[in-house]
């Protein structure tokens, strides 16, 4: 995110990394054991390797399950949608779901989705506070 | 490790009690422990108290001190520990262990919690915490939302119900009407369940515990002093912790917590689930009774939804499972929370529980899983107890 959005930022600026290619959602992995997770670490969780490598994840995977959500946090307006997302690197990742209304009809569980950098909230400012949210994937249509 | 026994418990009704302070909620679960034990504060050798905050301004420091003093209970080891929802039962493992250990003779744990003197936007904040952004509140999750995921993917995967859910609901809500101490005491109908406000799909309102004020409190002695306090001693068959390794390759219908607490649980009894004559298990939400079942081998996996369905866990049934009316009943005040399960459980095991007294009970089991990072509980205790 350029310094000019200055009402813009994002959640953790470690999730994101431009490979070359743009934004990508940004993981570590470990040259020693192999292991990738999300965000980057200080250390492999696995084998305590301090190295480590920054990767982009696809930023597509498959739906575990979802939610509605009638309750939640201040500046997220309800009711909103969550999932549970299967990344191909092996990776769970919990997200909001978007552009998927209406929920109950469009979503289904294993089903592809792709990742979107939204607007998450906006905090007591008024600043947009930005993360990752997953759609249903437009790539491969069924 | 060497035998020990509950001596004495003591609860209070859940409730709301924003007009008076955690410390005197926490000294009257004790003083009622103390007297039920027929002993005196001086007695006790070391306490444990579980606290997890003070939810309307911050960390709150040396709450054990402040309510034992009153009491007249001084000098000795006073602990406060925390361990998200199972804090009440971590303070019941460590006075355990330091009896076992032969640390000590007598040892006392209580758990106190006031959570209705702040706002449910404060409580949301503190349960989701700040640690790890990518799961935060700051994405939208939180624990509803969380158990709302599991029950879609159980539902998914083994066809368990709405209606299997809201049951647990009913059931629980049923046994809360029996039980002085719990918070909610009007039974509700499936139907009503059912068409209660959504809070996180498939989960009505009445499927979501309630927060609450209250304390609970036990004594525990060294085996071999149970009979000169207690004419019915109670065991402690086993006593286990273990912690969360939050997996990313697994189905999301079940918790690691649970199954590897359980086998380690029933390992140190020397008994299996078809021992177990009933349980409190940790019901935050329905669908996480329903859960517990599985993970505690009460069923095959899978097979929860229609152990409630077909009365198995109702008193007269395979296991009754939270005769106290569960978290769903008496609210989840959070460092009582485990205490008082364990307080249900020795109730009954005196036969002392009234109208919902489990005839012929010998062998309980008490469950209490604490807080949630990422696929599964950080915490999970799980206790045996033994007529």
């Amino acid at each position: 995110m350029s310094q000019n959005d200055k009402n813009r930022r994002f959640i953790d600026d470690a999730w994101f990394h431009d490979f070359g290619q743009g934004l990508s959602l940004t993981g570590g992995r470990c040259p020693a054991c192999g292991q990738t997770y999300f965000p980057t670490k200080q250390v492999c969780p696995s084998c305590f390797n301090a190295e480590q490598r920054k990767v982009p994840l696809s930023g597509k995977g498959k739906l575990h399950t979802y939610t509605r959500s009638h309750m939640g946090p201040a500046g997220i307006q309800t009711p909103f949608t969550i999932g549970f997302i299967e990344l191909p690197e092996g990776i769970k990742l919990f997200s909001l779901l978007t552009q998927c209304d209406p929920w109950d009809e469009v979503l289904s569980v294993g089903m592809e989705m792709e990742m979107v950098i939204e607007t998450i909230r906006e905090d007591e400012e008024g600043n947009e506070i930005v993360g990752y949210k997953f759609r249903p994937s437009r790539g491969a249509s069924s | 490790m060497r035998a020990v026994a509950i001596a004495g418990i003591g609860g209070i009704r859940f409730g709301k009690y924003g007009d008076r302070s955690l410390r005197v909620l926490g000294e009257e679960a004790c003083i009622n422990a103390i007297r039920d034990a027929g002993m005196k504060p001086r007695d006790i050798q070391a306490a444990y108290v579980g606290n997890l905050a003070q939810w309307e301004w911050g960390q709150g420091l040396l709450i054990g001190h402040y309510v034992l003093r009153e009491i007249g209970l001084t000098k000795i080891p006073i602990t406060r520990v925390e361990n998200g929802c199972a804090t009440g039962s971590n303070a019941f493992h460590e006075a355990w262990y330091r009896v076992a250990t032969g640390a000590c003779d007598i040892a006392l744990a209580f758990g106190v919690e006031q959570m209705t003197v702040a706002s449910s936007e404060k409580i949301l904040s503190v349960f989701t915490g700040r640690q790890h952004a990518e799961r935060g509140g700051d994405m939208g999750n939180s624990a509803p939302g969380l158990f709302g995921l599991l029950a879609r993917r159980h539902m998914e995967e083994f066809g368990t119900t709405r209606e299997q859910m809201a049951m647990v609901a009913v059931k629980n809500r049923k046994y809360g009407s029996m039980n002085p101490e719990a918070q909610l005491t009007q039974t509700m109908t499936l139907e009503e369940v059912l068409k209660e406000r959504m809070i996180c799909d498939p989960l009505t309102l009445p499927q979501c515990c309630p927060r609450g004020d209250g304390a609970a409190a036990v004594v525990l002695v060294a085996g071999k002093l149970a009979r000169k306090y207690n004419p019915i001693p109670i065991s402690v068959a086993a006593s286990v912790q273990v912690s969360g390794t939050y997996p990313d390759d697994r189905s999301y219908t079940f918790f690691d917590t649970d199954v590897r607490a359980a086998a380690a649980a029933y390992k140190m009894a020397g008994l299996g689930p078809e021992d177990i004559d009933l349980a409190e298990v940790h019901d935050c939400f329905s669908v996480a009774e329903i859960v517990h079942y599985e993970d505690l081998g009460f069923c095959r996996k899978g097979e929860g939804g229609r152990f409630i369905e077909e009365g198995h866990s109702g008193i007269g049934g395979k296991i009754p499972v939270n005769t106290s009316g569960g978290l769903l009943s008496k609210g989840h005040v959070i460092g009582a929370t485990g205490i008082s399960q364990i307080i249900e459980l020795v109730r009954q095991l005196r036969g002392q529980a009234g109208k919902r007294q489990v005839e012929g009970a010998r062998v309980a089991l008490q469950h209490n899983g604490g807080g949630f990072i990422h696929t599964d509980t950080a915490s999970c205790f799980i206790h045996i107890l033994r007529k």
